[in-house]
């Protein structure tokens, strides 16, 4: 392989990987407090949906991710409703969600953009960092990419922080593994549990607008195809950890960018099978790599006092 | 002197009851309790299970509403709304289950819920540091809670409650986990918070401690405060009656001892029928966890037909293990284990029932019952193939015998098809005793913690059957973490200590103090 081609490799499979790894982290945090949200899916499909028709209708992108951000607050906040209040259980209830977005979605895209669904959408715009992005041959191809996921870097690494060092990150791991001492301790399991979805559900619509107005400029029905499914099976992969997360999440982006180098290459595989590549990953990932005891504890479990 | 009404208050009160009622559905927990808390006393709260204990405390810490009466805290009404709210008016609470983060550090679980933004952890470990040498409570600030011993874990819960600088700590049955060491470090722990003009509040049914400890004692029973007393060292006999109803003289050695009653005796059994022949030979028992950690290390031990040995041990020392491995419930990474000559091994719980071992697990609700069965199914639930015909069970048959069952083993219920949820702990046990103990091949029984939770009736009546069951012939492991329990009912006692035995003796009062150091891990 040539330096160029593995260039392209690398900055695609980072490309590839920035929904994931914007949803995904924001699943970790939710999980680590202890909300297994399965509606990330329908999260991202949502803001994907909402920020394309934003940026369509306005004719600005970042207006389009602000409607998406917003698009998505009625969605978690369901979710949080169901899995706390209500004590739903979280995986029926997250995939009933998912199938309430694609339906709702893609009724809604038939009735706003019917025949034209060749409709020019404004997308996000790309950014080169200096110094990095000088760099001959890696620059360009690997680090011009769109703001948005430079952004969500920023957004991750001060998670991290927030989960290590402050209260609050202490409030989210105890609610958890132990939600009965957050309780005792005077604090709101259900206040830190909702607090997380939402979150989560933030993360997520970042994710989705990526897909929609940061990556392709268009959208297209169901088009998250599952990536919120992979951001939890990354989530899982990487141990419940921000960097194991991360590692994950580019694994299954360089899994999906094989699918365009194969074939540039030369390299005669069929496509279906590549497509499939990443969702094996993840099977794998979720059913053999990992023991189960690194999940939180009360995972999946409404709290009740 | 003892009264049945509350001594009228030297100093003012700094929390008082009056008439609190609290009830969860037709049940009520408490029923017009009426109590006051004076600054600078340890205030014992004296109960069975069931007493109502925990409600109480619960109530006075804003877990739970009261239906009825009032409270007042520093001489203003106090309706809190919430354990937070609690917390700010400076009542803390050490619950009788620990609720700490065990991946978490000492200092990180302290500081959960204190303050916002930015963790001073330093700042944290140096107050610790500071609580440490005020109250004698050492611990290590970054030590993660899951390597911490049960003794050290506790020391964390009481920390986190001090460090809140409270006006009133209560403790609910904080000593029933602990070594006998612990508890006389504990106890003196309540003494120097209270010589610091707190109140505090100690739940417990051992009367030893209330005897080293109390100021004043509150007794009740079925949720109503039943005495008083302000001088509860003279007055422990009436006491006593107080809580059972009943008198100490009547008291079985071993339910009497249950009660920590400071003279535990042994209660010895009829000698086995034939001379000594091993029944249950344990070989080598080694579990490791997922982990790779030993949990139970190389566990060897011989029991008797008609004979009792007690395993004594903190819990979590590889008891559970040990329990779930005779059971069939666990497969051992090494060792074997033998019942006469039949290799029980690796085998289902179904085929080491079939082979004549009868168990009574240590969670009887996850594991000993099905709550929403009836209990003549529970009572049967082993042999419900003996009650089927052509696939079909015949449940007059199974009502008819269960009724048997329980009027032989004195469980109390509405009738065999009573929903086994609706049994009160004690009956639920007697149940799963009746079921285990009329095996009817039975040569070995493996019990653990029988007696958790249960009331000194029940307790006495538990022994009482495996007493008996000991004198027809059976061997019976023993496993519990109440020691003097162990020291009355049993022949011998061998001590777990991290999944190894630290020693075997003959369980002799006397020699209480040397089991003890083997379950803080001192050989011998």
């Amino acid at each position: 392989m040539t330096w160029e081609l593995f260039a392209v490799f690398l900055g695609s499979s980072i490309r590839l990987a920035a929904p994931l790894l914007l949803a995904g982290i924001g699943e970790m945090v939710s999980e680590r407090a202890g909300v297994l949200n399965m509606s990330i899916e329908g999260m991202m499909l949502m803001s994907a949906f909402a920020s394309a028709v934003g940026a369509w209708a306005t004719g600005d992108p970042l207006v389009g991710l602000l409607i998406g951000i917003v698009s998505v607050v009625p969605v978690s906040l369901l979710q949080a409703f169901l899995s706390n209040t209500l004590r739903a259980n979280q995986i029926v209830s997250g995939i009933g969600i998912n199938i309430l977005v694609l339906g709702a979605t893609t009724l809604a895209y038939r009735e706003i953009f019917g025949a034209r669904s060749r409709a020019e959408i404004p997308g996000l715009a790309k950014i080169k960092p200096p110094l990095l992005g000088d760099i001959p041959i890696i620059g360009p191809a690997v680090f011009e990419q769109v703001w948005l996921l430079y952004a969500g870097i920023g957004i991750i690494i001060i998670t991290a922080l927030v989960l290590r060092f402050t209260s609050l990150g202490l409030a989210i791991h105890a609610a958890g593994a132990e939600p009965k001492a957050v309780d005792k301790s005077g604090l709101s399991v259900t206040a830190v549990r909702y607090g997380v979805v939402v979150f989560a559900g933030f993360m997520a619509s970042l994710a989705g607008a990526f897909l929609s107005i940061g990556d392709i400029h268009t959208f297209t029905e169901g088009m998250t195809r599952g990536a919120g499914y992979l951001a939890i099976a990354s989530v899982i992969f990487g141990k419940w950890r921000i960097g194991g997360t991360t590692l994950a999440c580019l694994l299954f982006g360089a899994a999906t960018a094989l699918q365009f180098q194969l074939p540039a290459l030369g390299v005669n595989v069929p496509n279906a099978l590549l497509i499939m590549l990443p969702y094996l990953l993840a099977l794998l990932a979720v059913g053999g790599l990992v023991g189960r005891q690194m999940a939180p504890a009360t995972l999946g479990e409404p709290y009740r006092r | 002197m003892i009264s049945t009404s509350p001594a009228a208050g030297a100093s003012a009160p700094l929390l008082s009851l009056s008439a609190v009622t609290k009830r969860f559905g037709s049940f009520t927990a408490l029923s017009e309790v009426s109590l006051d808390l004076r600054p600078g006393e340890v205030h014992c709260i004296l109960g069975e299970n069931g007493a109502g204990k925990s409600t109480l405390c619960n109530v006075m810490f804003g877990v739970h509403k009261p239906d009825g009466g009032a409270m007042s805290y520093r001489g203003a009404a106090y309706q809190p709304s919430g354990p937070a709210d609690a917390l700010a008016q400076g009542i803390a609470m050490v619950h009788q289950h620990f609720s700490l983060v065990g991946d978490m550090s000492v200092v990180d679980n302290v500081l959960l819920g204190r303050g916002r933004g930015v963790l001073n952890r330093k700042e944290c470990a140096r107050q610790l540091a500071k609580l440490a040498t005020d109250y004698g409570l050492p611990l290590d600030p970054n030590a993660k809670i899951d390597d911490l011993s049960v003794g050290e874990r506790q020391r964390v819960e009481i920390v986190k409650c001090l460090i809140r600088d409270p006006q009133l700590f209560v403790l609910d049955e904080p000593t029933a986990v602990l070594l006998p060491d612990e508890i006389a470090a504990l106890l003196q722990v309540c003494r120097r918070v209270a010589a610091s003009g707190r109140a505090v509040v100690l739940v417990t049914h051992k009367l030893a401690e209330i005897k080293e400890v109390a100021d004043r004692v509150t007794v009740l029973r079925g949720g109503r405060t039943v005495a008083t007393s302000d001088a509860p060292a003279r007055d422990i006999d009436a006491l006593v009656r107080a809580m059972i109803h009943g008198d100490v003289a009547e008291l079985d050695g071993t339910a009497a001892s249950t009660l920590g009653l400071g003279k535990v005796e042994h209660v010895g059994h009829q000698p086995p029928p034939r001379g000594k022949v091993e029944a249950l030979q344990i070989d080598g028992l080694t579990v490791k966890d997922r982990q790779g950690v030993t949990r139970l290390d190389n566990f060897t031990l011989t029991v008797d037909r008609g004979e009792i040995v007690g395993v004594a041990g903190v819990e979590g020392n590889g008891q559970s293990e040990l329990a779930a491995v005779l059971a069939g419930m666990m497969t051992p990474t090494s060792g074997r284990y033998y019942l006469g000559e039949a290799d029980l091994t690796g085998r289902s719980p179904k085929e080491i029932t079939a082979a004549g071992v009868g168990i009574v697990s240590e969670d009887r609700h996850a594991v000993g019952c099905v709550l929403g069965m009836s209990l003549a199914e529970n009572i049967y639930l082993n042999r419900l193939d003996e009650f089927t015909r052509f696939g079909f069970l015949n449940r007059t048959a199974l009502q008819r015998d269960a009724t048997t069952l329980m009027r032989r083993f004195d469980v109390r219920a509405r009738g065999p098809g009573a929903s086994f949820s609706s049994l009160s702990g004690g009956n639920q046990q007697k149940a799963v005793l009746a079921r285990e103990i009329t095996l009817p091949n039975l040569s070995c029984l493996v019990a653990s913690q029988p007696t958790r939770g249960l009331d000194v009736g029940a307790v006495a009546a538990v022994y009482g059957h495996i007493r008996e069951a000991c004198g027809r012939g059976i061997a019976v492991l023993l496993v519990s973490s109440e020691l003097d329990e162990l020291l009355s009912v049993a022949d011998r006692i061998v001590v777990l200590y991290r999944g190894r035995i630290m020693g075997t003796c003959p369980a002799d009062p006397a020699r209480k103090a040397e089991i003890g150091a083997m379950m803080a891990g001192q050989a011998q």
